[in-house]
């Protein structure tokens, strides 16, 4: 067993080369799910959330210029790779790996279960281009492609902005992207699956919560506990008109949950639900 | 506010009458309050900004911090001479822990550092009576043994609690931090309790020479989302503090990003700090805010 954890280990070191144009590769580090806040303190709860396994973190460094760093996260599985990689979406795709983002020095992608950030703490022409041939040395190096999570071909497509989906498992990630609840009303754990969505219609920002629950029961037992908690003074079932003049409504179909929140009227939030629903 | 569920409504309910809420959760403007503003008794921070406080190079500069500080200690405290304002707040007989933080892409510094250290000396302690700790505070002796507390971190952006404050840099008090990262970490404020650490804290230093405003990746740090702000924001209450840098926080993430986007997480740690755990003010309306001097950009 620890020798297999150990070759396991090997295998993942040897996808992320040891020297890329001058700078070379220190001792690495290795995390787990536990000791991981002691590399990266409450940041850790980002990657714990999205059901990570273990991280190489390696740093690389080189006389005279500003240090790189590679933290290679094994997600067990291509869903929370793309997931994790969902968290933080800012920036410009460089087209490495099966979706990726550039912007201030760290670069960010996700190819087949793995999550890859590639970071130079001093953004330079010298650094940015020693961190495009990190990323583009460990994408090829990676020899597996996986799928992006089936949720998302369920969100409807009109005003929908494709840069702003997020994809997680629990109420600490949607609570981090759009607060609904201090508890989890919508009974999130790491066995559901939820995209959260931004539509765009008219200069309103309207957000669809997309929820699939592991059976439809407990589909029914979120939404009774979702419309109980937020919106006990609805007048019509799974909608409400909130204190910032917007409205939420909230739907389920078999082990589906759907709820529309900013919504600048009832009938927009109502067609959302309606298109959800139908596909 | 009680030991209660809270949801997104709520904050939409109280964003008019605190608008400290308001930069937790987007599209709050334009919300009516129904209530009628009673006369609030407000608490004192001090926000002080000098042009030198770095050099090119962004290192600090020790002789205007530390004047910085006198100016904003004096003002706080109404007593002209920063060693007289100084003994209000310290006693010769105290043992007094400074608690800094050493986060190693913004740390607080050693110039504010040695600057807090200079006047608590000059309040009468005897050096081996003080001590500066981060990570090391519960097994340090003097901390262990601390009649007073001088709390001093940088403002910046945080992965999981919205904003690294004042309040949350006590988070080093408590054996196992992730216990209380529960719900982005909203009830920090319950550190300020614990028995080593209620009642103690005779001052806070937000720092914000060089804030961060936004974070990015695993390190949740790019130089680029930083700027030279060059001030300190000072009072005796936590909240107070934190609430009038967070507003600074995101009067910078309006100006660069050009639209309203709230922290991420939300900071509602410092809203909670108020309504729920009563550590100090959060409510701009509650707060006299005194600007001393540099004040262009000053975004609040």
């Amino acid at each position: 067993m620890a020798e297999d954890l150990k070759n396991q280990e090997r295998d993942r070191a040897s996808l992320v080369p040891r020297e890329i144009l001058g700078w070379k590769a220190l001792e690495d580090q290795t995390f787990d799910p536990k000791t991981i806040f002691n590399y990266i303190d409450g940041g850790g709860e980002v990657y714990r959330a999205y059901n990570f396994k273990s991280l190489l973190a390696r740093r690389f460094e080189r006389e005279g210029k500003s240090a790189l760093i590679v933290d290679f996260f094994d997600m067990g599985s291509s869903s929370d790779a793309f997931g994790v990689f969902t968290h933080d979406l800012e920036g410009e795709n460089m087209g490495i790996g099966q979706g990726s983002t550039y912007k201030g020095g760290l670069l960010s992608f996700w190819e087949g279960r793995f999550f890859v950030s590639v970071y130079a703490e001093e953004e330079t022409e010298e650094t940015k281009e020693a961190v495009m041939a990190l990323g583009q040395e460990i994408a090829s190096a990676i020899p597996e492609q996986g799928e992006k999570p089936a949720l998302l071909s369920l969100l409807p497509a009109k005003n929908l902005d494709e840069k702003n989906i997020h994809y997680f498992h629990n109420h600490l990630i949607l609570n981090y992207h759009f607060y609904v609840s201090n508890e989890n009303i919508l009974l999130l754990d790491q066995q559901t699956e939820a995209a959260l969505a931004l539509y765009r219609e008219k200069g309103e920002r309207i957000n669809l919560l997309l929820i699939r629950y592991p059976e439809a029961k407990k589909a029914e037992q979120a939404y009774q506990s979702f419309t109980q908690a937020y919106m006990p003074d609805a007048k019509e079932p799974g909608r409400v008109k909130t204190e910032d003049n917007k409205w939420t409504a909230a739907k389920i179909k078999s082990n589906l949950l759907a709820v529309v929140f900013n919504a600048p009227s009832e009938a927009l939030a109502e067609e959302m639900i309606r298109n959800v629903v139908r596909k | 506010m009680s030991n209660r569920r809270i949801t997104r409504r709520d904050f939409l309910k109280v964003a008019a009458v605190t608008p400290i809420a308001g930069a937790l959760v987007p599209g709050l403007k334009g919300v009516q309050s129904a209530q009628k503003a009673e006369p609030l008794k407000k608490v004192r921070v001090v926000l002080v900004r000098d042009k030198n406080a770095l050099d090119a190079s962004r290192r600090h500069n020790p002789e205007v911090i530390q004047k910085m500080l006198d100016d904003a200690v004096t003002t706080l405290l109404g007593e002209n001479d920063p060693i007289k304002a100084w003994k209000m707040l310290i006693k010769p007989n105290d043992i007094v822990g400074i608690k800094t933080n050493v986060w190693n892409y913004i740390p607080t510094g050693e110039a504010v550092e040695q600057a807090l250290k200079r006047r608590v000396m000059d309040a009468g302690v005897p050096e081996d009576s003080i001590s500066i700790d981060d990570r090391g505070v519960l097994v340090n002796p003097i901390f262990k043994k601390a009649t007073a507390l001088v709390n001093a971190r940088p403002a910046r952006s945080h992965h999981w609690a919205g904003m690294g404050s004042c309040i949350k840099n006590y988070i080093t008090f408590v054996p196992v931090p992730s216990d209380y990262h529960p719900d982005t970490c909203s009830n920090l404020a319950t550190i300020w309790y614990l028995r080593q650490v209620k009642d103690r804290t005779r001052l806070n230093v937000l720092v914000m020479l060089t804030p961060l405003f936004h974070g990015i990746g695993p390190h949740h740090y790019s130089k680029e989302y930083t700027w030279e702000y060059k001030g300190l924001i000072v009072s005796r209450d936590p909240v107070a503090a934190d609430s009038t840098g967070l507003r600074i926080l995101q009067a910078k993430r309006r100006q660069y990003f050009g639209e309203d986007r709230p922290m991420q997480p939300t900071p509602h740690h410092i809203f909670l700090a108020d309504a729920k755990h009563h550590l100090g003010v959060s409510n701009p309306d509650q707060i006299e805010l005194v600007k001393l001097g540099w004040d262009e950009d000053i975004l609040i």
